[in-house]
């Protein structure tokens, strides 16, 4: 269209005056606008009708029907991968959370840190403790049908103690030399070395002798049957209808979600995708504490500060020792875990009871000007430097090492800290012992032996490289002890060789905080790790 | 025909040498996968008997080796941690990360092409300048920040979806669909950022040229100059830029696959490189080298589909 105005023009002017129009023609602002506006409403209306679309799939109410305590489904949030379904290979904490709803042993244990029968229904230990034998309980049925007989245990427990092939997968169990059957429904184990404290290890799983490969088809005796995994994603157990106890279990579905963090984890929590969820950060549970019942417990870990008793300057005992005084234990928990969890003073926790040494308390006093004198007189009046590695993925240390770098600087050691990756931490600190310092807490099964059995000088686990033969020879007397309280006694003077030798910083329980929906009942801490959902159930 | 081998060719030596630097970085790192899976409390004995399961007794070379021989073949190995077929686990994962691809290179075509051609209608008016500052805060947000807070707001304070809940394709497609709208939302925003800005751009100096201003004023109306001329020749860069964004959002992004709790490839990819498990590791890096070469090759026939002038060479 020549507009009027151009026309009269010359040529080349003609060209610049239309285009002059074409650009600015007071047409195209109304049309401009309402083309925006236009563009804008479909992208609403679009964005509305998606999420509308999607409403119908969020989360229904995972609660039964008519308000019955029995059925439903529960999401649990883990946030460590599952790698293992065999019951005897799986070492690591994170597969035995789960598991233990899977699979039972001869005997179980319960949340105050007892050991009592499960798929056996009575258990003598001979004088000698050489023998232990257990009466099978009948009627139980493994969740592929099968009823479970003294056979299935003669090779569930020669399995786990690797009596063919050499290798014990339960490396407790290596002391077993033969488990046979010694009349009807009665299994006897024997013993190459007396040892009266082998029970707690017989949870090992009892499982099918027919089935060949665990890990992909586990199958036991437990409250819940194994259904699916999928990798990343969570691992889905239902509910065994011919359990042998009854009563239990309520739900019908678990799902153990897996997370890969704890924020993520958290947000979760809160949008009602989960439903439960262990190992919560106290600051994180004072936030939620109106909306969940927040439950805690003793979790059995010890928290250490570890010196490398083969790096210098960790290898004078004096180091160590003014080490422990500059560390202010109630500040370090405060900060780490808003107070809720206990200061140690050696390699082991109140929560295992008569074992712990409660004389070691305070024994360790935060004393800073001691903490240099004792420096000075080891050679150090200046302080040093060190380094401590720590594994970057769990946050609870990385803070602690900030806590106690800023602790130790008020005598003068510069402490700085290396983070490294978990493979690399478990190759360089925990294998090779490449190491100053470093900072992890330690776990361990629900028996004492378990639990200081890492600092006999040639023990496999013993990272911080501790060496006190004093301490190997009263060791060594525990396990052919058959007294009960004489063997205390000798527990407790272990716990009094490493608080005296310094052999590291010990310094907390953190408590173990769980966040359930309040929609829920019957949940239960346990002090070891794992998750027991035989007695959840909603209200 | 040439073009074709050509291509191939360049895939197989990007994929080679793809696979070549993984190897190596393996043989440089610390760390042992058999003890990753049984954690600090297996015993060395425990150790080694999975060391040997697993067939890491073989030296790193050796295992490399084998592990390209097979890749030839089709056979990417078993994972060490998970113990199925790796091509299993990334076929499963597959399905999730290309939804949430496909489904935000859709919105950030169908958003960001309008917000590009208003804003080039009136360069450094009101609306241009509005758009150029949102552009730049959204880009300028970390995609973690931006998954939070949309978390946070659309999730849990407005409930318009519920946080962390993923529906797996194999319980429900719709839901699936669904559950993957809100993170691909998250992952297009900061592409819908950059590539307006492209569009932008692009349309304004097609404007400029003498053609244009021939077409209006043989009296073509706006609308028919904008779809008719000036878009289909402002294409070339623009579809390098979605080439771009293609191969990055192919990868999975990372961040929003946690925040969200999506399980996609990128989480896959960090879970096997945290546990050294080396033929997930290495099948996934093949994925991506592949996926990316595919990328660049669709692009470049766009390029020639577009222009012309362009050859395929």
């Amino acid at each position: 269209m020549i507009l009027r105005q151009c026309i009269g023009r010359p040529s080349a002017e003609r060209d610049f005056c239309m285009s002059r129009f074409a650009a600015e023609s007071g047409n195209g602002r109304i049309a401009y606008m309402l083309r925006v506006v236009s563009i804008l409403f479909v992208l609403c209306f679009v964005a509305h009708t998606l999420s509308a679309c999607t409403a119908p799939f969020r989360a229904k109410s995972r609660a039964p029907e008519g308000g019955c305590i029995y059925g439903g489904e529960v999401v649990i949030g883990i946030t460590q991968e599952p790698g293992i379904f065999d019951p005897h290979t799986s070492v690591a904490a994170g597969d035995e959370e789960i598991l233990f709803n899977i699979f039972e042993g001869l005997v179980k244990c319960t949340p105050s840190g007892e050991f009592v029968p499960a798929l056996a229904t009575d258990f003598t230990i001979s004088d000698d403790a050489m023998t232990y034998t257990f009466t099978i309980r009948t009627g139980v049925i493994f969740h592929n049908g099968e009823t479970m007989t003294p056979e299935d245990v003669v090779f569930s427990l020669s399995r786990a103690a690797g009596l063919e092939t050499g290798i014990p997968l339960v490396s407790e169990l290596s002391g077993i030399e033969a488990v046979e059957i010694s009349g009807e429904n009665e299994v006897r184990v024997i013993l190459d070395a007396p040892d009266a404290e082998l029970l707690p290890f017989f949870t090992a799983a009892i499982v099918p002798r027919f089935v060949s490969d665990f890990n992909d088809t586990p199958i036991g005796t437990g409250p819940f049957r194994f259904l699916s995994y999928r990798v990343c994603e969570s691992v889905v157990l239902v509910r065994n209808n011919a359990y042998w106890q009854s009563g239990i279990p309520y739900l019908d579905k678990v799902t153990f979600k897996i997370t890969t963090d704890m924020n993520t984890a958290f947000m979760q929590l809160r949008s009602g995708s989960i439903d439960i969820f262990p190992y919560l950060d106290p600051e994180k549970a004072s936030q939620i504490r109106s909306d969940f019942q927040i439950l805690s417990g003793e979790s059995n870990l010890v928290h250490i500060f570890a010196l490398n008793n083969r790096e210098s300057p960790f290898d004078d005992p004096k180091v160590r020792e003014a080490i422990n005084y500059a560390i202010d234990r109630t500040e370090l928990i405060r900060l780490l875990v808003d107070g809720e969890g206990t200061p140690i003073f050696s390699g082991m926790s109140p929560a295992m009871g008569t074992y712990y040494n409660a004389s070691l308390e305070n024994i360790f006093t935060y004393d800073p000007d001691r903490a240099i004198a004792l420096l000075a007189e080891a050679g150090y009046p200046e302080g040093f430097e060190a380094t401590v590695k720590v594994p970057s993925n769990y946050q609870h240390h990385v803070n602690a090492a900030t806590v106690i770098a800023d602790q130790l600087s008020r005598v003068g050691i510069d402490l700085s800290i290396v983070s490294v990756d978990w493979a690399t931490w478990l190759s360089e600190v925990y294998s090779e012992r490449e190491f100053q310092s470093t900072i992890i807490a330690l776990t361990s099964d629900f028996a004492p032996r378990d639990v200081l059995s890492r600092y006999v000088s040639d023990a496999q686990n013993n990272f911080i490289n501790y060496a006190n033969p004093e301490y190997d020879a009263v060791f060594s007397r525990i396990q052919s002890e058959p007294d009960e309280t004489e063997r205390i006694k000798l527990y407790l003077k272990l716990q009094e060789f490493l608080a005296d030798d310094s052999a590291s910083v010990f310094f907390e329980d953190p408590r173990n905080i769980v966040a359930v929906s309040n929609e829920l009942s019957g949940y239960v801490v346990y002090p070891i790790y794992v998750q027991d959902m035989s007695t959840v159930h909603y209200n | 025909m040439n073009y074709f081998l050509k291509r191939t060719f360049q895939l197989l030596c990007t994929v080679f040498l793809v696979s070549l630097i993984t190897f190596a970085a393996f043989y440089v790192i610390p760390g042992d996968p058999a003890r990753v899976i049984l954690g600090p409390e297996a015993s060395d004995g425990q150790i080694d008997a999975l060391r040997v399961e697993l067939g890491l007794d073989k030296p790193l070379t050796t295992r490399y080796f084998e592990w390209i021989a097979g890749a030839f073949r089709g056979d990417l190995g078993r994972s060490l941690t998970f113990r199925q077929p790796v091509s299993r686990l990334i076929a499963q994962k597959l399905p999730v990360t290309l939804s949430i691809a496909a489904m935000s290179i859709l919105m950030t075509v169908l958003v960001a092409f309008p917000l590009g051609i208003v804003a080039s209608g009136r360069p450094g008016k009101f609306l241009d300048q509005l758009f150029s500052v949102l552009g730049h805060i959204f880009f300028a947000f970390p995609p973690f920040v931006l998954a939070l807070l949309m978390t946070l707001f659309l999730g849990l304070t407005l409930k318009l979806f519920v946080a962390g809940e993923y529906i797996s394709y194999t319980d429900s497609i719709p839901g699936f669909i669904a559950s993957l709208f809100y993170p691909s939302i998250a992952v297009a925003i900061p592409k819908i950022a950059i590539s307006q800005k492209f569009i932008r751009a692009s349309i304004i100096v097609e404007k400029e040229k003498d053609y244009i201003r021939t077409a209006k004023s043989h009296g073509l109306s706006d609308t028919k100059v904008m779809f008719r001329h000036i878009l289909p020749n402002s294409l070339v860069p623009i579809i390098t830029v979605f080439s771009i964004i293609a191969s990055e959002i192919l990868g999975g992004i990372l961040v929003v696959e946690m925040v969200f709790n999506i399980p996609g490839i990128s989480r896959l990819l960090i879970t096997s490189i945290n546990a050294r498990d080396f033929p997930l590791t290495e099948g996934i890096v093949l994925y991506l080298a592949v996926m990316t070469v595919i990328v660049y090759f669709i692009a470049d026939i766009l390029h020639s589909l577009v222009d012309p002038r362009i050859r395929l060479r």
